[in-house]
C-alpha cells in the first residue's frame, strides 16, 4: 500500500513547556492510525498540527509525497480535515450546518452540496430525515457528533483527523460510525484516517496502525 | 430677543462650585467614597479647561496650518492611547494602529467638512478646524474602542466556529468575518441611534453650546446636522480601518486561529 500522511518527527510541546514530544508515524492509503495515549499526552494537540490548525515546534508532514509547505494553508486543511471531539455547530437548521463549508469560496469551486448523500449519510448514523429541518443548536452531543462527521464526509478530504468519534457516542451509534469510517476508507483510493482514542480501541477498523504517545519524551514509533 | 453670550464671571464661576458641594453631600451621606474622586476631578477640571482656553486663545490667533496639524496628530495619538485602554477584551494591543485609524479617518472626513462643506476663509481656521476634528475624534474614540474590544470578544466566544470554518478551508477572512461584522455593529450602533433620536431626546452640547452663544437656533442646527452626519462617517471608516488592521492578528501566518485566542473557549 502507498504512504497516504508521512509524520516527520514534529515537535510540540505540551502542557506550559513541561514536556516535549518528537512523533514520527506513517498512514497508508485505506489505512487508520490510532493515536493513543493518556490525556494530556498531546493527542488533540498532534491532530491540530497535523491540520495546520497550531504551529508546530519543527519537522514536516507529507501528503501523497509532497510536503505540506507546497500546499496553501487552507488548501492543506481541505485535504488533511480535522473533526474536534465536540464540533461545532452554527446557528441555523441541520441542513444549514451540513452546507455551511459549501458557502466557502474553496470549496464550492469544485464540489457542490448534495442533500441525497447528507440524508442517506445521516440515515447510516440513525439521524432521521426530519432532523435536517431541526434547529442544530438543539441538537444532543451524540446527534451534534455525527452531524458533524456527515458534514466531514460531504467535503470530500483524502484524510479524516477524527478526535475521540466515539465519545458522546452509545454503542450502537459508535458502531454505526466505525463501519461508516470503514466503508468510507474502501470506497476509493487515496483516503486515510487518523483517530484519537484513549483506549485504542477502536474494534471494526482493519489496517489499523497504532502511535502511541504515551505520555513519554523522545521518539513515538508507529 | 437676546443675542450674544451672557457672560458668567468670577464670581459666578465660583457659585458653581455650590453644584459640587450637592454631588459632595449626597456622597458623603450614602458613604459612596467618591469625596476624594469628586474633589480632584473638580480641581482638574478647572485647571485643564483654564490652560486649554489659553491654548486655544493663542492658536486661534496664530492661525498657522503646521501648528493646527500638529495639534491634530496630538489629539488623534491620546485618543488613540484612550481608545485602546477602554477594552477589556484586548491584551497588549499596539496604540499605533488605533492612530493610524483615526488619524486616517479623522483627516478624511475632517477635511471634506471643512474644506467641502463649511470652507471658512481661509480653509484651514483653527476656530473651525479644531473643534470639528475635536468632535470627530471624541466619537470616532468611542467607536473604535467598541468594535475592537467586540471583535476580540466574538473571537473568543466564538472561537470554536473559527477553527471549524478554517478546519474546512476557509481563509482567515472567511472564518472571522461573522466577528467583524458583530465587532463593525457595535461599534456604529451608538451613533445610529444618537441620530435616531437628536433633538428629541438629546440636544446635542455643540448645538446647545452654540445657542448659548448667541447663536441662531437655526444656524446652530444646521452646524449640528453636519456635525451629525459627519461623525457617523468618521466612526464608520475608524472602525473598518480598525477592524481590517486588526483581524489578521488573531491569526498565525498560516492562517490559523492563535493559541491564545483558541484556548480561551476551554
Amino acid at each position: 500500500m502507498e504512504n497516504l500522511l508521512k509524520i516527520d518527527n514534529i515537535r510540540f510541546t505540551i502542557g506550559v513547556n513541561t514536556g516535549r514530544v518528537e512523533v514520527s508515524g506513517l498512514l497508508e492509503e485505506g489505512g487508520v492510525l490510532n493515536i493513543c495515549g493518556p490525556s494530556g499526552s498531546g493527542k488533540t494537540t498532534l491532530l491540530r498540527i497535523l491540520a495546520k490548525l497550531k504551529e508546530t515546534g519543527g519537522g514536516s508532514v507529507f501528503l501523497q509525497g509532497k510536503p505540506w509547505t507546497d500546499f496553501s494553508p487552507s488548501g492543506w486543511r481541505r485535504k488533511v480535515y480535522y473533526l474536534a471531539q465536540k464540533p461545532a455547530i452554527f446557528d441555523g437548521t441541520v441542513e444549514e450546518n451540513l452546507k455551511k463549508p459549501f458557502e466557502l469560496a474553496a470549496v464550492k469551486t469544485d464540489l457542490r452540496f448534495d442533500l441525497d448523500r447528507a440524508a442517506r449519510l445521516m440515515e447510516r448514523l440513525y439521524l432521521p430525515q426530519e432532523l435536517l429541518t431541526r434547529d442544530a443548536r438543539t441538537l444532543s452531543g451524540g446527534e451534534s457528533s455525527r452531524v458533524a462527521l456527515v458534514r466531514a464526509l460531504l467535503v470530500e478530504p483524502s484524510v479524516l483527523l477524527l478526535d475521540e468519534p466515539l465519545a458522546a457516542l452509545d454503542r450502537t451509534a459508535a458502531s454505526a460510525v466505525i463501519e461508516l469510517i470503514a466503508e468510507w476508507l474502501e470506497e476509493t483510493g487515496g483516503r486515510g484516517a487518523a483517530l484519537v482514542s484513549h483506549t485504542g480501541d477502536i474494534g471494526g477498523l482493519s489496517c489499523c496502525s497504532i502511535l502511541d504517545l504515551g505520555g513519554k519524551e523522545g521518539d513515538l514509533s508507529e | 430677543m437676546n443675542s450674544g453670550v451672557v457672560p458668567i464671571s468670577n464670581f459666578q464661576l465660583a457659585l458653581s462650585v455650590i453644584l459640587v458641594v450637592i454631588a459632595g453631600g449626597i456622597s458623603a451621606a450614602l458613604r459612596l467614597g467618591l469625596l476624594k474622586s469628586l474633589a480632584w476631578g473638580t480641581v482638574r477640571t478647572f485647571i485643564q479647561l483654564t490652560f486649554i482656553g489659553y491654548v486655544l486663545k493663542y492658536v486661534f490667533s496664530a492661525n498657522n496650518l503646521w501648528l493646527i496639524f500638529v495639534i491634530i496628530v496630538v489629539m488623534c495619538f491620546i485618543a488613540a492611547r484612550a481608545s485602546v485602554r477602554r477594552t477589556p477584551n484586548v491584551p497588549r494591543y499596539p496604540v499605533t494602529l488605533a492612530f493610524w485609524s483615526l488619524l486616517a479617518s479623522t483627516v478624511l472626513v475632517g477635511f471634506i467638512v471643512v474644506r467641502v462643506i463649511i470652507n471658512p476663509v481661509p480653509w484651514y481656521s483653527a476656530r473651525i478646524v479644531i473643534p470639528i476634528f475635536g468632535m470627530i475624534l471624541g466619537n470616532s474614540m468611542n467607536g473604535i474602542a467598541l468594535s475592537l474590544d467586540r471583535l476580540y470578544g466574538e473571537s473568543y466566544a466564538r472561537a470554536g466556529e473559527i477553527e471549524a470554518l478554517l478546519a474546512f478551508g476557509a481563509t482567515p477572512w472567511e472564518a472571522i468575518r461573522g466577528c467583524v461584522h458583530d465587532a463593525m455593529r457595535a461599534g456604529m450602533t451608538p451613533t445610529i441611534n444618537s441620530l435616531m433620536v437628536v433633538g428629541l431626546v438629546s440636544l446635542p452640547g455643540m448645538m446647545t453650546g452654540q445657542i448659548l452663544g448667541g447663536a441662531d437656533p437655526h444656524e446652530a442646527v444646521r452646524y449640528q446636522i453636519v456635525v451629525m452626519l459627519m461623525i457617523s462617517a468618521a466612526v464608520a471608516i475608524g472602525c473598518l480601518l480598525l477592524v481590517g488592521f486588526s483581524y489578521k492578528r488573531l491569526f498565525t501566518p498560516d492562517g490559523a486561529l492563535k493559541e491564545e485566542i483558541f484556548k480561551s473557549r476551554q
